[in-house]
């Protein structure tokens, strides 16, 4: 029971947390209106232009391993929405291992009465991400007209949950590669490696020859951020599989990251100054 | 309240041997070695006290500074604050202290000042009822008025270190740990954090911890001097006795209309002096004289230099710690 209650206590707190560095995030980008309108353009040019890519080649082939354009855009969209969530949150992990532990600038997390980790992820928004979010959701939306699938309030709620979950593979994998930093002072060329896994994700995972394939489902699950649970939404087949062991393999993989995360604390040696 | 307990700290370096061949090697052939920063320092601190804690550059002050703040973990040894451990619970350990470093800042860059409070205040679970007393509290002793409303990128340093101090007092801590707080500031602002730190001292029995270049700072604050070398404690004790104990230099100032004094005044040759023992500068007719006044007494220095040159207006004075603290940092403490 206290255990709970401190649980519980902990939970707020992180809530409470991250509603304030949100908001001074907000008044932050208020400062510098233009910096974030260049950075929502510039986002918003990369997708159309994945988009013209995508177009160009289906024109060519209609379908690809059974499936129909329509349903590939919607894997697609899929994908971008926790990809893009995990943009948008916790997008500073990419300086944890560029500069923040090399240059020390680490002490700052360690001397504040705050979980580090949490510290970390809360104090920046990246707001370049709203362009996937808007352009994952415009891409559902389009082609729901024309692929036929049976919706029931069970199925959006997994498919919710499957993206809630899913956008903690991309942080769990980013806080992984990220803490190798406080061992070897830097790793974001190793995080890098690891979340251009991700690029695999936006095609159905079954194009790919069975290496790929099986990398991304069991090595760095980028597959279960968007194929498998999109897979359960277009057919209606295996949620057991598709959505569980979607949630599964993102607490296994952001919890992974916590530990390794509190054992890289303790390696941790700053900066001279 | 401060308990420091044969304090160890070890780092792995590894050996590189110079150019792009040296590169190479170690990316096939990692080398490293054991280095020992900081070895067995043990001390305590009282309630109340304001500890000047000194040494050379790369003597270890700033992984023994670090692992009292909780950044970094001892490789053996602890300390603790009020019965705190950081390895332990660093949340509860951090609750209790506040940090200033020098050369870094913790406010929020882009946003007017009074917003980094409005935040800590959140991360310290501060009540409303304090945060405003502390608030008025602090900007009385530290003059925040004038500029918290400014984004902290346009704060001058002395702004700066002054709105760094008192974010880092926003929680009450009974231990401030002060790096190099007047680094790059001019006199005039260095006073006036000085007494803004003793002021903090005395009206609330904050404890505190000092590293500084600036001996100055540890002669106006420090009750007591910590010194380490090497990784080791050297020199424990008030600064009096620091002065009792290796002050024996003595600077001997006189205004002279004898030409070429530093040629005429050959003490060296005279009392058979050390090479550190004796220097002699002179800027136009003033002569500065420092001196080990127990290799040649005091006296026999000033009939000497009576009798060699025309002399007006002479003084004898104790170095000062500066003096006292260079000497120290060039031989090392036997």
């Amino acid at each position: 029971m206290r255990y709970i209650r401190s649980l519980a206590h902990f939970i707020g707190r992180l809530v409470r947390i991250h509603r304030i560095f949100v908001a001074q995030e907000i008044k932050r980008m208020v400062e510098y209106k233009a910096d974030f309108f260049i950075g929502m353009i510039g986002f918003l040019m990369v997708q159309c232009s994945n988009l013209l890519m995508l177009w160009i080649i289906f024109n060519s082939i209609p379908t690809l391993m059974g499936w129909s354009l329509p349903e590939v855009v919607f894997i697609y969209g899929f994908s971008l929405i926790p990809k893009g969530l995990d943009h948008l949150l916790y997008d500073n992990l990419w300086m944890v291992g560029s500069t923040i532990v090399s240059k020390g600038e680490f002490d700052k997390y360690l001397t504040r009465p705050i979980n580090t980790l949490a510290h970390v992820l809360f104090e920046k928004l990246q707001v370049d991400a709203i362009g996937e979010l808007v352009m994952g959701i415009a891409l559902i939306c389009s082609v729901l007209p024309q692929i036929s699938v049976e919706w029931s309030f069970g199925k959006i709620l997994l498919g919710l949950v499957s993206m809630f979950f899913s956008t903690y593979i991309f942080t769990g994998v980013k806080t992984l590669t990220a803490s190798v930093s406080f061992w070897r002072k830097r790793s974001s060329n190793i995080i890098t490696l690891g979340y251009k896994f991700a690029n695999f994700t936006k095609y159905p995972a079954t194009i790919y020859n069975e290496f790929i394939k099986n990398l991304i489902t069991y090595i760095i699950p980028f597959a279960f951020t968007s194929y498998y649970p999109s897979v359960y939404i277009l057919t209606g087949d295996n949620p057991l599989f598709n959505v569980g062991v979607t949630v599964l393999v993102s607490v296994l993989v952001m919890g992974s990251g916590v530990i390794v995360w509190h054992l890289g604390l303790r390696a941790y040696e700053s900066a001279g100054s | 309240m401060i308990e420091v307990a044969n304090l160890r700290k070890e780092f792995k370096k590894t050996i590189k041997e110079p150019g792009l061949k040296g590169s190479l090697k170690s990316l096939f052939h990692p080398q490293s070695e054991q280095v020992v920063a900081v070895d067995n320092i043990s001390f305590h601190v009282p309630k109340g006290e304001i500890l000047g804690f000194i040494g050379p550059n790369g003597a270890g002050k700033s992984t023994v500074i670090k692992m009292l703040t909780g950044i970094l973990t001892p490789t053996s040894g602890k300390c603790t604050i009020n019965g705190q451990n950081p390895v332990v619970n660093r949340k509860n350990y951090v609750k209790e202290i506040g940090v200033v470093f020098g050369q870094r800042t913790q406010l929020w860059w882009d946003l007017p000042l009074r917003e980094t409070y409005g935040v800590l205040k959140e991360i310290y679970e501060v009540d409303d009822k304090s945060y405003r007393e502390r608030m008025a509290f602090l900007n009385e002793t530290l003059d925040l008025d004038s500029f918290i409303s400014r984004p902290v990128r346009t704060l001058s340093l002395g702004q700066r270190m002054r709105a760094d101090i008192a974010a880092s007092l926003l929680h009450s801590p009974k231990v401030l740990f002060l790096d190099e707080p007047t680094i790059g500031l001019d006199v005039v602002v260095k006073d006036n954090i000085r007494r803004a730190i003793e002021q903090i001292n005395s009206q609330e029995q904050t404890t505190v911890i000092l590293t500084t270049h600036d001996l100055a700072d540890i002669e106006q604050l420090a009750d007591r001097i910590v010194m380490i070398d090497k990784g080791k404690n050297v020199f424990d004790g008030s600064v009096r006795t620091l002065k009792s104990r290796y002050g024996q230099m003595r600077e001997l100032n006189f205004v002279t209309e004898s030409p070429h004094p530093a040629e005429t005044l050959r003490y060296r040759e005279q009392f058979h002096f050390a090479e550190d023992d004796v220097s002699v500068e002179c800027e136009g007719t003033a002569v500065k004289v420092r001196f080990n006044s127990a290799v040649v007494p005091i006296a026999d220095m000033l009939s000497y230099t009576l009798q060699t040159v025309q002399v007006s207006d002479i003084s004898v004075k104790d170095a000062d710690i500066e003096e006292i603290i260079r000497r120290l940092y060039m031989q090392g403490v036997e």
